[in-house]
């Protein structure tokens, strides 16, 4: 598999090398879609020169990474855009090995539960097969790599590249089954953007899985692990931050990344959730609600952890969407993490039931952004309320996506074990439905 | 007596501005009382070029204007205040109570047109009228904001301070109307208000052609009263004091004179509204002066023996085109790479098993 995954990265190479040389980067670059404040070039580019002027990058509310990429970018800084090209190669080819190890690991699974008789007769047309599941990790890695959201992401130099190739790498640790390197890559991506902290409890599942540790609240071995585990996730992140201490020798980077992340200070548009709310809000009422959206990122990872302890990598594949969508300076490059990994859940599609309207809404929404913005900003007969109206529908198509995937998920466990054709006490034909 | 009447007021020029801050058709009445005022003020002598119009609503062209074009001020139609020449400064939503202060204050931004802006000088005497809803101690301007009687007294003296007044008479035609010149601290102000504190001014006559009310009373005996003045006429203050009686109006008129200096027996009305020029004929011929020389410098220049700069040379130009970039001055401290470098290969051999250390050194 290695030589269409090969033209795929040189394809992806390609479409990218074309763009950083014509005139659109400059374009995209600027784009509130795809350069948020958190993660945008220019203002990499403007600590880094703070810094040469012998003045912290935290002063002032113009640089919000972390001192890790201010060491990257500091000898990298002139080949930018190869550190964005190599940044996406890599995720994909982490992308790529982690769905491939991930396959063996559900066929491995898929033929123990049919040797243990735990499938109705009938599930014949549902059970995967290795040759379906072949080409998976190659289209897994096409959908990263020639995403438009991904191409626009890195023409605009955004470290979401970064972010998404740490998180990759997690992935690829987690299922590999390496607890210590995917703490560590946690550990690294949690001080990048805080969200990936809820990414531990999917790790922790599927580490348990591998360990043949039942998940149980008053089992000993239980506890054990999840202590280990947690243990070297917050040392690895303590070491990390500690460590960033020395860049600079000093704190200002908590309250600038992380203070910045948590209290929304900066309201530029994007297609996140945040920016309208708190624009219009009363500063008497914004705490409360800046802990309100908050809370909402965090909020769905115990219930899903409960209803999804056996399918630990889906509960990662919908907790990196719900990341995406809730977290407080979403892009696109957010977006396109998560989607590279539908292609693993692709055997679900005769259970989606609206797949053709998301679509359509998603792609719609995406080219209705830089037209309504420009409506707003340049024409001046839309107003921000047109914007947010693209936002909430793009938002709300992600979020009827990933609730579409887990219905068709959770549909098709319950046929697995229960047959496809359901029948109620009286022999009629039932439906099934999500209550 | 020539000579008194000469020397009787120290003015040159004649300013008015005149106010009307309400808007909607129902508030029509405030309009025919502002350019009732303009009409008498235009009729006595006073320009346009002199006049700041500013009106916070369009009652000629209203939609509900049964008349289009016109605005009466008696019913029955008799008199139409608007005509050909109305010239309006401010108009509609222009009439602010920042416009307003900036006009009065002149601290108007530089591309404002001349129509706007109230270029009066130290021999200027000045007529205030406003004309609208007001409270105690308010006037509401728009149904959106006030201007205090504070404030009011404030920019009037910035006036003074500025020397932009000679003298200034201020008159209002609102509900307590008095409330309104309270405040007042600067010389040379004389005030007239249609009511007293704790009263309203009342309107004076409805149409039942148009369906509103077309003047307020003050205003009304006000207009009647200036109707019968002509710019040589000799009319003063203390006449206009005694316009529209509680019998009439209602309400009682209020007038303040403690900060003007002169009698108000001696202030004729057109001295502020009529524009009349004090013209002394002379007999002889005057002499013009030769212009005289150019002074001589006080300060002796010291000559400096310099080369004289060539405008090529004024940059150092060789300097800048080979100036090479600037060494980037900061480095990340030893002990973070040390760190750092430390930590990666400890993962990479926790991971990879500490056989490859073999292999690396």
């Amino acid at each position: 598999m290695a030589a269409p995954l090969v033209l795929v990265v040189l394809a992806a190479v390609t479409v990218r090398a074309a763009l950083y040389r014509s005139s659109l980067a400059a374009f995209i670059a600027e784009r509130v879609e795809v350069a948020s404040p958190l993660n945008a070039w220019k203002r990499v580019v403007e600590g880094l020169a703070l810094l040469d002027l012998g003045v912290s990058p935290y002063s002032g509310a113009v640089f919000h990474e972390t001192p890790l990429i201010i060491y990257l970018f500091h000898f990298l800084i002139e080949y930018a855009e190869l550190v964005f090209m190599i940044t996406d190669v890599l995720t994909a080819v982490a992308l790529y090995l982690a769905i491939q190890d991930f396959n063996k690991v559900v066929f491995k699974k898929q033929k123990l539960l049919i040797e243990l008789d735990k499938y109705a007769p009938d599930v014949a047309e549902l059970i995967q097969t290795p040759m379906e599941m072949h080409y998976i990790p190659l289209k897994v890695a096409l959908f990263y790599l020639l995403n438009p959201y991904t191409v626009m992401s890195c023409v605009a130099k955004s470290t979401c590249a970064i972010n998404n190739s740490v998180i990759a790498f997690f992935i690829l640790a987690t299922i590999k089954g390496s607890a210590f390197l995917s703490a560590v890559f946690l550990a690294l991506a949690t001080y990048q953007s805080l969200y990936p902290l809820t990414l531990f409890a999917p790790a922790l599942l599927y580490l348990l899985q591998r360990q043949f540790i039942p998940i149980k609240l008053k089992s000993k071995s239980f506890w054990l692990y999840t202590m280990q585990y947690a243990s070297l996730y917050l040392c690895s992140l303590v070491v990390i931050i500690c460590l960033s201490f020395f860049l600079l020798n000093s704190w200002d980077f908590i309250p600038s990344v992380y203070g910045f992340i948590l209290s929304v200070p900066d309201l530029t548009p994007n297609i996140g959730l945040f920016w309208y709310f708190f624009a219009e809000m009363f500063e008497h009422f914004s705490l409360f609600f800046v802990c309100v959206f908050q809370i909402n990122v965090f909020f769905y990872t115990i219930p899903l952890a409960i209803k999804l302890k056996e399918h630990p990598v889906f509960f990662l594949f919908v907790q990196l969407a719900i990341i995406s969508i809730f977290k407080s300076y979403p892009t696109v490059g957010d977006v396109a993490l998560y989607m590279a990994l539908l292609p693993v859940w692709s055997h679900l599609y005769r259970f989606l039931r609206n797949i053709f309207i998301l679509s359509c809404v998603l792609i719609f929404c995406s080219f209705l952004f830089p037209v309504l913005w420009h409506l707003w900003i340049y024409a001046g007969s839309a107003n921000s309320n047109f914007y947010y109206a693209i936002t909430l529908t793009f938002n709300i198509g992600q979020i009827l996506l990933v609730s579409d995937y887990f219905y068709a998920f959770l549909r098709r466990e319950y046929y697995l074990t229960h047959g496809l054709h359901l029948t109620r006490q009286d022999g009629t034909e039932a439906m099934l439905v999500l209550k | 007596d020539q000579a008194e009447q000469f020397l009787r007021s120290g003015h040159t020029n004649n300013w008015a501005v005149l106010v009307c801050t309400s808007r909607f058709w129902f508030n029509y009445r405030h309009v025919a009382n502002t350019l009732s005022v303009y009409r008498s003020v235009k009729r006595l002598g006073i320009p346009d070029s002199h006049i700041v119009l500013m009106l916070a609503d369009d009652m000629a062209c209203n939609p509900r204007n049964p008349k289009p074009a016109t605005v009466f001020s008696h019913k029955n139609m008799e008199l139409n205040v608007y005509g050909d020449d109305v010239e309006v400064d401010y108009r509609s939503y222009e009439v602010t109570v920042e416009n307003f202060l900036r006009v009065l204050t002149g601290r108007i931004p530089p591309s404002t047109p001349r129509s706007k802006r109230l270029l009066s000088d130290d021999r200027s005497n000045i007529l205030i009228y406003m004309t609208g809803h007001g409270g105690n101690g308010f006037l509401k301007f728009q149904d959106s904001e006030e201007i205090t009687n504070v404030e009011l007294a404030d920019a009037f003296e910035q006036m003074w301070q500025k020397r932009r007044y000679n003298e200034l008479l201020f008159i209002i035609d609102t509900c307590q109307g008095a409330s309104m010149y309270e405040r007042f601290y600067s010389p040379n102000i004389m005030a007239l208000a249609s009511s007293q504190v704790g009263e309203d001014s009342l309107s004076h006559q409805p149409d039942l052609g148009i369906g509103v009310h077309l003047m307020d009373r003050y205003t009304f005996y006000v207009l009647e009263f200036l109707e019968e003045i002509h710019p040589a006429s000799q009319t003063n203050m203390n006449d206009l004091f005694q316009v529209c009686p509680k019998s009439l109006c209602v309400s009682t008129p209020g007038h303040r004179t403690d900060l003007f200096e002169r009698d108000p027996q001696s202030v004729l009305i057109t001295d502020f509204f009529g524009s009349v020029r004090k013209v002394e004929i002379t007999a002889g011929a005057l002499p013009l002066q030769r212009r005289a020389p150019a002074p001589e410098s006080r300060f002796p220049e010291e000559e400096l023996a310099t080369e004289p700069l060539k405008y090529a040379e004024q940059l150092p130009v060789a300097q800048i085109i080979h100036q090479k970039p600037k060494q980037k001055d900061w480095h990340p401290p030893g002990g973070f790479i040390l760190g750092l470098w430390a930590l990666i290969i400890m993962v990479f051999f926790k991971t990879y098993g500490i056989k490859h250390m073999k292999h690396v050194f």
